[in-house]
């Protein structure tokens, strides 16, 4: 079974050997090859590039492909504030002055503002990891849509004139429909609406404006073949049960939302339910044993990995730390081991007695690997792919050596190292190179120097 | 039920045109201002606030009350400045450079006019400068920061960074709230409060307002 197949099977409510892992990585794909927001949500080449270096480091079962609400309300006619570490913010409201509904003639065409870039952007990801890899499509959800082109009005809107709201809401779903046809025709098998403001209403007014054009959305997502899923931000605990009652094949909660509570409300719909590694206190902040201590406690609560993905809150910071995201990849894909190494962490202490080498005066340059397990992490298998390239080319002229997470007496070892995040390279004792893998040039110039 | 009852029942439903109504009433019927302000909209408005903090209500019932308090204090405004009533402090509050939400701000503004606070709002994407220069001019007891994203917050560092270069630390106090702030967040860059909410960001700027108030007072009778 291909990791994206053991998605799709989640996603048709089956149990699956493990939880399927899709890292929401929008903005912070550019991180990971050195470009900025911009330059990935504004050049194909750079974000194929990013999306690619996402796969082959995250090993993802699903990912994103894009992740911009803005990409819809841009070509509607908002201006757009980029930033250089997160996706863009719209900046005024086209219809904050009017209390009317577009013509439909204004939709999206895929030859409008972005999406010929997007587009192209996904068949090459379809071509490039598409058989092995279940691709996200994400559209910007009815409500949001709304409130980018109305303002915070739309609020207001509610109480002083529900009709507007509905034909508004139903203008948006109409954009919504149109960019599932594009994003699936591309190569999308998962439709996610994104509709973050979902979580600032009542579940009455929820039921009152929302559940028509969602039901409607969803059922069109189905009609033309692709999974669906609906993101939320927030708190949203009060609104599951309504977002249920919409029929999507799953719903993305976020840390606001208590997961396993709420998914005791998803399984009686028998709707998936992913989430929710929080963004900044662990994600963004945290240590990677945090974030894979996160994980493994996670699903040690669920009794069998059905209707459940394990993914980030929502779009992750664009400065996540590499480290953090492997991670959770390790967590996800080898949870037991992982689950072994957290406990041993946590309970190594300094009596395990370990000689470290006499670094100031070592016969050759020492270069040392750590890894979770470089026959597992897809990350660590390329940092010791990198190391060993290394050795080759110097021979024995250098000493090299692997020490796994998994044993014991390496975990002391990384402690009294001072290691903090894995896959990660010493040379002579030092930091050398933290989870980015190096090029073979720059590990040959980093050990040259000590030669 | 009294007249400030019901406003401040229709208060609560967002009924802007009877508050309104009810407001003249009262005004006609002799009431002092000062009574209609405090036992009739800002006792509907601490309703709303308390519902929205335990998740009973959510942003467009308050935004509804929010105008309808504003309607009926529009028509108080012109009575209390004659009688020479003052708001109980005076804060400025913003969304931080780079960063346009707003719908946090506006509802923590809401909240706090609805205790009774005077509130400069400075809008979105304010430069750190323009938190210092606008409450120093406008004599604010406090500074308030909201941001919505991981890459803006920062900027707040740079906000109680620029008070204490300015030294005005011991006079005007910074509050910060925004989706992802935290209490450690606050204390890692020497904010003064953080508020989780919008209903309890305007009950700790009451309680900031009252003390610096009286610490103000205690130095000036020095």
């Amino acid at each position: 079974m291909t990791q994206k197949e053991l998605l799709f099977s989640a996603l048709r409510h089956e149990v699956t050997e493990r939880a399927p892992w899709v890292p929401f990585a929008g903005v912070h794909a550019g991180a990971l090859i050195g470009a900025d927001a911009i330059e990935l949500l504004t050049n194909e080449d750079v974000l194929v590039k990013a999306l690619l270096e996402v796969n082959r480091l995250y090993k993802p079962d699903g990912q994103p492909v894009v992740f911009d609400l803005q990409l819809e309300a841009e070509i509607l006619g908002c201006q757009l504030l980029w930033a250089k570490d997160g996706p863009p913010s719209v900046a005024n409201h086209p219809l904050a002055d009017t209390m009317t509904v577009p013509c439909r003639c204004t939709l999206p065409k895929p030859e409008d503002g972005r999406l010929p870039m997007v587009l192209s952007a996904m068949r090459r990801m379809k071509e490039a990891v598409g058989e092995t890899t279940a691709l996200y499509g994400l559209i910007c959800g009815p409500f949001t849509l709304a409130s980018h082109l109305r303002g915070n009005d739309i609020f207001m809107d509610m109480y002083d004139d529900e009709e507007y709201v509905k034909d508004l809401l139903g203008y948006c779903a109409d954009c919504g429909k149109l960019m599932s046809d594009y994003f699936i025709e591309a190569g999308m098998d998962v439709i996610a609406v994104v509709d973050p403001l979902v979580s600032q209403i009542s579940s009455a007014h929820f039921e009152e404006f929302l559940t028509d054009p969602f039901v409607d959305l969803f059922a069109h997502i189905k009609k033309k073949g692709a999974f669906s899923s609906f993101f939320v931000c927030g708190d949203a605990t009060r609104n599951i049960e309504v977002m249920c009652i919409t029929k999507p094949d799953s719903i993305s909660v976020d840390e606001n939302v208590d997961i396993l509570a709420s998914k005791t409300i998803t399984d009686k719909y028998n709707i998936l339910i992913g989430g929710n590694i929080p963004l900044t206190s662990i994600m963004l902040h945290g240590t990677q044993q945090d974030n894979m201590k996160y994980v493994v406690d996670l699903l040690a609560k669920v009794k069998e990995y059905k209707n459940l993905i394990i993914a980030p809150g929502c779009d992750m910071p664009y400065a996540v730390p590499i480290d953090n995201v492997i991670g959770i990849t390790q967590a996800v894909l080898q949870t037991a081991e992982v689950r072994e190494m957290v406990k041993n962490y946590v309970s190594v202490e300094d009596d395990i007695d370990i000689e470290l080498p006499d670094y100031a005066h070592l016969t050759k340059p020492l270069v040392e690997v750590f890894t979770l397990d470089s026959a597992t992490c897809a990350a660590c298998t390329y940092m010791m792919g990198a190391a060993n390239v290394a050795k080759e080319y110097f021979g024995d002229k250098i000493d090299m050596v692997e020490y796994k997470f998994t044993v014991k007496e390496n975990i002391a070892r990384c402690k009294k190292i001072g290691v903090k995040n894995l896959p990660s390279i010493y040379i002579n004792g030092k930091l050398k190179f933290s989870s980015i893998i190096p090029s073979k040039e720059k590990l040959e110039a980093a050990i040259n120097e000590v030669l | 039920m009294s007249i400030f009852n019901e406003i401040s029942e229709n208060l609560q439903k967002g009924k802007a045109k009877t508050v309104k109504e009810l407001v003249q009433q009262a005004i006609n019927e002799g009431y002092p201002a000062k009574q209609i302000l405090e036992e009739g909209l800002l006792v509907g408005m601490g309703v709303v606030g308390e519902k929205f903090k335990n998740n009973d209500v959510f942003v467009p019932e308050v935004l509804v009350a929010a105008r309808a308090m504003n309607i009926g204090a529009a028509l108080l405004k012109p009575l209390l400045m004659e009688a020479g009533v003052e708001a109980s402090g005076r804060v400025c509050i913003g969304t931080v450079k780079g960063d346009l939400h707003d719908i946090g701000k506006n509802l923590v503004k809401m909240m706090m006019e609805g205790k009774g606070l005077e509130v400069v709002d400075l809008g979105t994407d304010v430069p750190p400068e323009k938190f210092i220069e606008t409450a120093q001019e406008q004599g604010c007891q406090i500074i308030c920061c909201s941001a919505l994203l991981t890459t803006t917050m920062g900027m707040m560092e740079e906000v109680v960074a620029l008070a204490d270069k300015a030294g005005i630390r011991d006079n005007i106090k910074i509050m910060v709230g925004g989706a992802p702030v935290t209490e450690s967040f606050c204390r890692k860059i020497g904010a003064d409060k953080y508020s989780a909410d919008a209903a309890s960001a305007a009950d700790a700027a009451v309680e900031i307002c009252k003390t610096l108030i009286i610490e103000q007072e205690e130095r000036g009778s020095l």
